[in-house]
């Protein structure tokens, strides 16, 4: 077996900001043969995405190449210059980046793009140029190509530029795709769809495939040789069933241990006897879109929120699920006063909540707390976490300064933070820590209803278990009522005691845990179900799924 | 890392601080040294220039123009004054003016700002049309306007420079604040019911203060351009007062037989003007502060 792939002693290394060199990737060396598909997992920070990039023989600005070679098919990649690298890039190899929408130019129709990519990369011309790029759109799966080649990007879903971004990568048939967390921005079911699709071009075309990506159960679902990277140094590789089996390396193992599964336990239950605390009865809201004349009434669009109903008993965590747009996050948004004008009734402890947090009493602002969805956006970069902490048990409790630094110590010492870190500022803080910081704001006001809006997405799998088993302990020590919300189902199965399915604004499914993840009463649940689980390491990989090529 | 960092339950510890020193690397750019070290010396020159100075600008000493000697280094003007004298006394006023002018603007703009980006509605759009309104009318001639309003004064200046420099003020904090307004820990600051008061001040404003310090320097070094052509037009500083752009002005009649009568003030302009450009560009970069949108 000849390697397609070789990457060998591979070092990149960069300048920090005091000009200090540091190595990004440390003597990598791969072999891959033709038609296998290579997974590339790591943390944020790992160098994956660094590795993936000298494949084309590109760094970010300020790294470099410091040692070892690249090679594709006997090609010596980083050796290529000027036109021969251009042709190389694009034409032999190709690459799929994270963030479709900033790989799309804003100003060009995806026709347009798909065309001039063609013009460049082959030698097509005339009236053939349109027809190859509908075809790579049909061959992507986008609806109607002919409709869609005439939108701008900003116009299609996030799914349909991804799969557009994909299209433009196979215009020549490259021999090597490199895929950098094509599917992180997405909804798990859209996911699942665009992985199929990539899955099914990799075998037609017989391309070698290397995908990076955090998330382990992807990686499961589409390779068969695996890669796992750690602080720029790959620890562990090998066959991807022989990884996931019996993994050699501890931090491969802890890493497995920590993939978010659905087939987990759930929480501790809630005290049997406790009654209702938060009542929400037929919540209806419309967002309203500006009119654009002064005076002239805002026109209201599509209800965002169409008659939810529920309640929630004392100490009990409801997990909210939903894919973007489902509304799950403006439910989050009212109850906790961010935003105003709902029809219908939300009660806590029998006091009806309406209107902002502004209008609502002192108390009634004290006593639900929310915990929100970026760490980093949530804390002020310009205040110390002491200042961060110290306001809201001033504002809500009127302690005198030494007496809230005392609580604000004793909140961090509750998730587990020591007392040096008051002097720190959030950039000094790992995105684990700031959120921690986070759960020590909203708890120092010792709520009655605590509201997590995606308190883990932003957060790598290791962090983001013990995350939440820091959110159980919590929940189970202080008997607190809950709203869990997350696009993860596998997430909300960890810690929730009941779920709530919302699509559309729509309620589609309320019920206890089990009942909801093992017997679903609705379709959209039972999609939803599908989506995660065909990438759920039950040993069996799901059909339709490619295995090496060449094995 | 060991296996006991990753499980579950472990406490993180906190790392060591990173070094962030971004001063230090600033000084490191030679450009900006350069910069720092031409602010540092007119800064001086404005605030020790008659202590220093040889002769007392208004004192006439010869009977006209002379040229450069060992009694008077740089030759006498016109009327006989000491010419290096009242070139060192030359930028004294307009920095003065600059900074009071500016200062104001960056206070009032900074407020205006605020208010138009956070609060928004009709208020964002009434402080937002008088801005535009403002910003409509040609800059030269809203200062002639001004002066012809207002007079020469130093203080009649300054309100002129603050007037005129309002209005890009409020632009570019307005736009920074409807960014950081989007953040979490302002809807988190409303959540906790928090006064409007405490989150503009506290809350948002100490995000603006990178941003503020470049948009004070480079409208400074603007503002002294400005007064310096005002000066020349003689919509300015007036005399007997030294400035290098009236003294420009008054050196046209004799720019052929003696020219550095010209060139001298402009280079002590321009290296004015340059040092305050390479520190806040030097500066700028190593604090992070980018995106000003500085329309100069």
């Amino acid at each position: 077996m000849s390697a397609h792939v070789k990457i060998k002693g591979l070092t990149i290394t960069y300048r920090d900001d005091d000009g200090n060199e540091m190595v990004a990737v440390r003597e990598a060396t791969i072999q891959l043969a033709r038609g296998e598909t290579l997974g590339v997992v790591g943390e944020s920070g790992s160098g994956k995405s660094t590795l993936a990039r000298a494949l084309l023989a590109h760094t970010r600005p300020g790294a470099r190449f410091a040692a070892g070679t690249v090679h594709l098919g006997g090609t010596d990649v980083l050796a290529l210059k000027d036109a021969a690298l251009r042709r190389y890039r694009g034409g032999r190899a190709a690459m799929v980046p994270q963030n479709p929408l900033s790989s799309l130019t804003p100003h060009m129709t995806i026709g347009a793009q798909l065309e001039e990519l063609v013009r460049l990369h082959t030698d097509l011309t005339g009236k053939t140029v349109r027809e190859h790029a509908l075809s790579l759109m049909e061959r992507t799966g986008l609806p109607e190509p002919e409709m869609l080649a005439k939108r701008y990007p900003h116009e299609i879903s996030g799914g349909q530029r991804q799969r557009v971004v994909i299209a433009a990568a196979l215009v020549s048939k490259p021999e090597l795709i490199v895929l950098d967390e094509p599917t992180t921005a997405l909804d798990k079911t859209v996911e699942a769809k665009v992985l199929q699709m990539v899955a099914d071009v990799q075998k037609e075309l017989g391309a070698t495939l290397i995908y990076v990506s955090h998330d382990l159960n992807v990686i499961r679902a589409l390779c068969s040789r695996i890669v796992v990277m750690k602080d720029g140094i790959v620890i562990e590789q090998g066959d991807a069933d022989r990884v996931f089996r019996a993994p050699k390396n501890e931090y491969t193992k802890s890493l497995i241990k920590a993939i978010p599964q659905i087939d987990v336990e759930g929480p501790f239950p809630p005290e049997a006897n406790s009654c209702d605390q938060l009542l929400v009865k037929d919540l209806r809201f419309f967002y309203h879109r500006p009119s654009g004349w002064p005076f002239l009434r805002p026109a209201e669009t599509r209800p965002t929120l169409d008659g939810l109903s529920f309640s929630l008993k004392k100490g009990e965590t409801l997990g909210l699920v939903g894919e973007s747009g489902s509304g799950k996050s403006t439910v989050a948004s009212l109850i906790a006063g961010a935003v105003s004008g709902h029809q219908g009734l939300i009660t806590l402890d029998g006091d009806t909540i309406s209107g902002a947090a502004k209008k609502r009493s002192r108390g009634m602002r004290r006593r639900i707390q929310m915990v929100f969805q970026d760490p980093l956006s949530s804390l002020n970069p310009a205040h110390t976490i002491e200042e961060i902490l110290v306001r809201p048990l001033r504002h809500h409790f009127g302690l005198t300064p030494s007496a809230a630094r005392d609580k604000a110590v004793e909140a961090l010492r509750d998730m587990e933070l020591g007392p040096e870190f008051l002097s720190r500022r959030p950039r000094q803080l790992s995105g684990g820590q700031q959120q921690r910081v986070g759960f020590a704001r909203a708890l120092a006001a010792e709520p009655d209803l605590l509201i997590c809006d995606e308190v883990t997405s932003a957060l790598d799998v290791t962090i983001q278990s013990n995350m939440l088993a820091l959110f159980l302990r919590i929940q189970r020590e202080r008997a607190m009522t809950c709203i869990f919300i997350s696009h993860d189902l596998a997430v909300i199965a960890r810690v929730s005691h009941r779920i709530a399915v919302l699509e559309k604004g729509q309620l589609r499914e309320i019920g206890d845990r089990d009942t909801v993840l093992h017997h679903p009463a609705s379709d959209y649940t039972r999609r939803l179900l599908a989506a995660a689980s065909c990438h759920v390491p039950d040993g069996n990989q799901a059909a339709g799924f490619p295995r090496s090529l060449s094995a | 890392m060991t296996v006991e960092a990753l499980s579950p339950m472990a406490a993180p510890v906190a790392a060591p601080i990173a070094r962030n020193r971004p001063l230090r690397r600033a000084l490191a750019s030679p450009l900006t040294m350069i910069g720092l070290v031409l602010v540092v010396f007119h800064l001086f020159l404005a605030l020790f220039a008659p202590l220093i100075a040889p002769y007392s600008i208004s004192a006439i000493l010869t009977d006209g123009l002379t040229p450069p000697s060992a009694d008077y280094w740089l030759g006498t003007d016109q009327i006989g004054r000491d010419y290096l004298s009242r070139l060192m006394s030359g930028g004294r006023v307009a920095l003065l003016v600059a900074l009071t002018g500016v200062s104001g603007s960056i206070v009032i703009g900074t407020l205006f700002g605020l208010v138009a980006g956070y609060v928004g509605g009709w208020l964002d759009d009434v402080i937002m049309r008088l801005t535009d309104a403002l910003m409509a009318i040609p800059e030269l001639l809203l200062i002639a306007i001004l002066v012809l309003t207002f007079g020469k004064e130093i203080w009649s200046l300054s309100l002129i420079v603050g007037i005129v420099y309002t209005p890009g003020v409020i632009r570019v904090v307005r736009a920074k604040t409807i960014t950081i307004a989007a953040l979490d820990f302002v809807r988190a600051a409303e959540l906790r019911g928090e006064w409007l008061s405490f989150i503009l001040m506290r809350e948002i404003t100490p995000n603006l203060l990178g941003l503020l310090a470049v948009e004070f320097a480079i409208r400074c070094s603007s503002a002294i351009l400005k007064i310096s052509a005002l000066s020349f037009l003689g919509l300015g500083i007036s005399q007997p007062t030294p400035d290098w752009g009236l003294m420009v002005q008054e050196a046209m009649s004799v720019v052929f037989t003696d020219p550095w009568f010209l060139i001298l003030p402009a280079i002590t302009l321009s290296s004015l003007i340059i040092g305050i450009n390479f520190a806040v560009d030097g500066l700028a970069r190593a604090y992070g502060v980018t995106g000003t949108e500085t329309d100069l």
